[in-house]
């Protein structure tokens, strides 16, 4: 970590010198070597991976369930479900077919590249999976800093958030690809603009591509499908 | 919210530096952290200088400087600051990815650190 470039100068006493070194210990890049790891790994079995944010309770959860539903018969899902304290977040009958892992990071605020390195390795069958889809622990904030290897980062923000949402979360913004506004069937009970909440988007990040959606009534589903699989074409199973 | 974690690694390799180079204090280490990270500075001090307590490099003064975004722009060749967003809020202008020259979407090539640069001790 260190350069050597060293030298003392500025003595306080005859015993002791204050040393300056200079260095380049970055500590963002242990995790975003990983992160590279876990890319390269799912590049060579073919397996597009998308990495889902949010806060808690924006609808991440089940928008990987009804987007699982749509695709499963087409193509090998697996789903990793990271989350702070709970173990069973899915319901598991409705999306028979697809492989589950619940990841519970016993409070830690976000995902690592680490703990889906250690799913990758030991706990799914990657011979048997096309798409991956990371359900990152409830929180707009921290995950940015962490990106997993996947091929894409979607933020799923819901109208019951406020109007805000996106102006006081830019960085999650920044880091995303795709950002989904969900529970479009209570926009106007709840007085959202959302034209304005997209302005905000493309005002933060021009690249990222927004859908509005409803899981509940299906509005928007297809498009979101559109944009996982655009550039991605993950071959389809036999 | 991981001020904490991202705290008690920078003390573990300040902590490894002070061993292998027999400081006896670590007087100043110095960390360049990006604009583009959701770092919060204050909260980072408070916590090294807990996770700093009760060990040989306690006392020791985290210096944080502040690394400015740069964007790189692949539709008009622009390489710079980013356009800021000075009405997002009152008191802050907020950094984006958007090229100031044409408005499109730009690449960040400066912004995401978080390093050490410097330690300062006594041999």
């Amino acid at each position: 970590m260190c350069k050597g470039h060293s030298h003392s100068h500025d003595h306080h006493d005859h015993e002791a010198a204050t040393i300056d070194v200079a260095m380049e210990d970055n500590f963002m890049k242990a995790n975003d070597d990983l992160a590279d790891e876990n890319r390269s790994i799912l590049q060579q079995h073919g397996i597009t991976a998308f990495d889902f944010m949010g806060a808690i309770g924006s609808g991440k959860t089940t928008l990987i369930g009804k987007i699982t539903e749509r695709l499963k018969d087409r193509y090998g899902i697996a789903i990793l479900n990271g989350d702070a304290t709970t173990v069973d977040d899915f319901d598991e009958s409705a999306l028979e077919g697809a492989q589950m892992l619940q990841i519970c990071t016993h409070g830690a605020c976000h995902l690592d590249a680490n703990m889906v390195a250690n799913a990758l390795h030991n706990k799914i069958d990657l011979h048997k999976t096309d798409l991956m889809f990371i359900e990152n622990v409830g929180n707009l904030v921290c995950p940015a800093d962490f990106p997993l290897g996947s091929k894409k980062r979607v933020v799923v923000v819901s109208v019951s958030e406020g109007p805000y949402t996106v102006r006081k979360h830019t960085q999650m913004f920044i880091g995303a690809e795709i950002a989904v506004i969900n529970k479009m069937e209570i926009a106007d009970v709840m007085g959202i603009d959302v034209d304005a909440l997209i302005d905000d988007i493309r005002t933060v990040n021009p690249n990222t591509k927004v859908v509005t959606t409803s899981c509940r009534t299906g509005k928007g589903l297809d498009k979101v499908l559109e944009l996982l699989l655009e550039e991605s074409a993950p071959k389809v199973n036999a | 919210m991981h001020e904490l974690s991202v705290a008690s690694s920078i003390a573990n390799n300040v902590m490894d530096f002070a061993r292998k180079h027999n400081a006896k204090k670590v007087l100043e280490v110095k960390l360049a952290i990006g604009e583009l990270t959701s770092l919060a500075t204050e909260q980072l001090t408070f916590c090294y200088e807990a996770v700093c307590r009760e060990t040989l490099i306690e006392g020791s003064n985290l210096e944080i400087e502040k690394i400015q975004a740069e964007i790189s722009c692949s539709h008009c060749s622009y390489k710079g600051a980013p356009k800021m967003w000075a009405g997002a809020f009152h008191s802050i202008e907020v950094p984006t990815l958007q090229c100031p020259e044409c408005g499109k979407g730009a690449d960040a090539v400066k912004g995401k650190e978080c390093t050490i640069k410097n330690i300062k001790y006594v041999d």
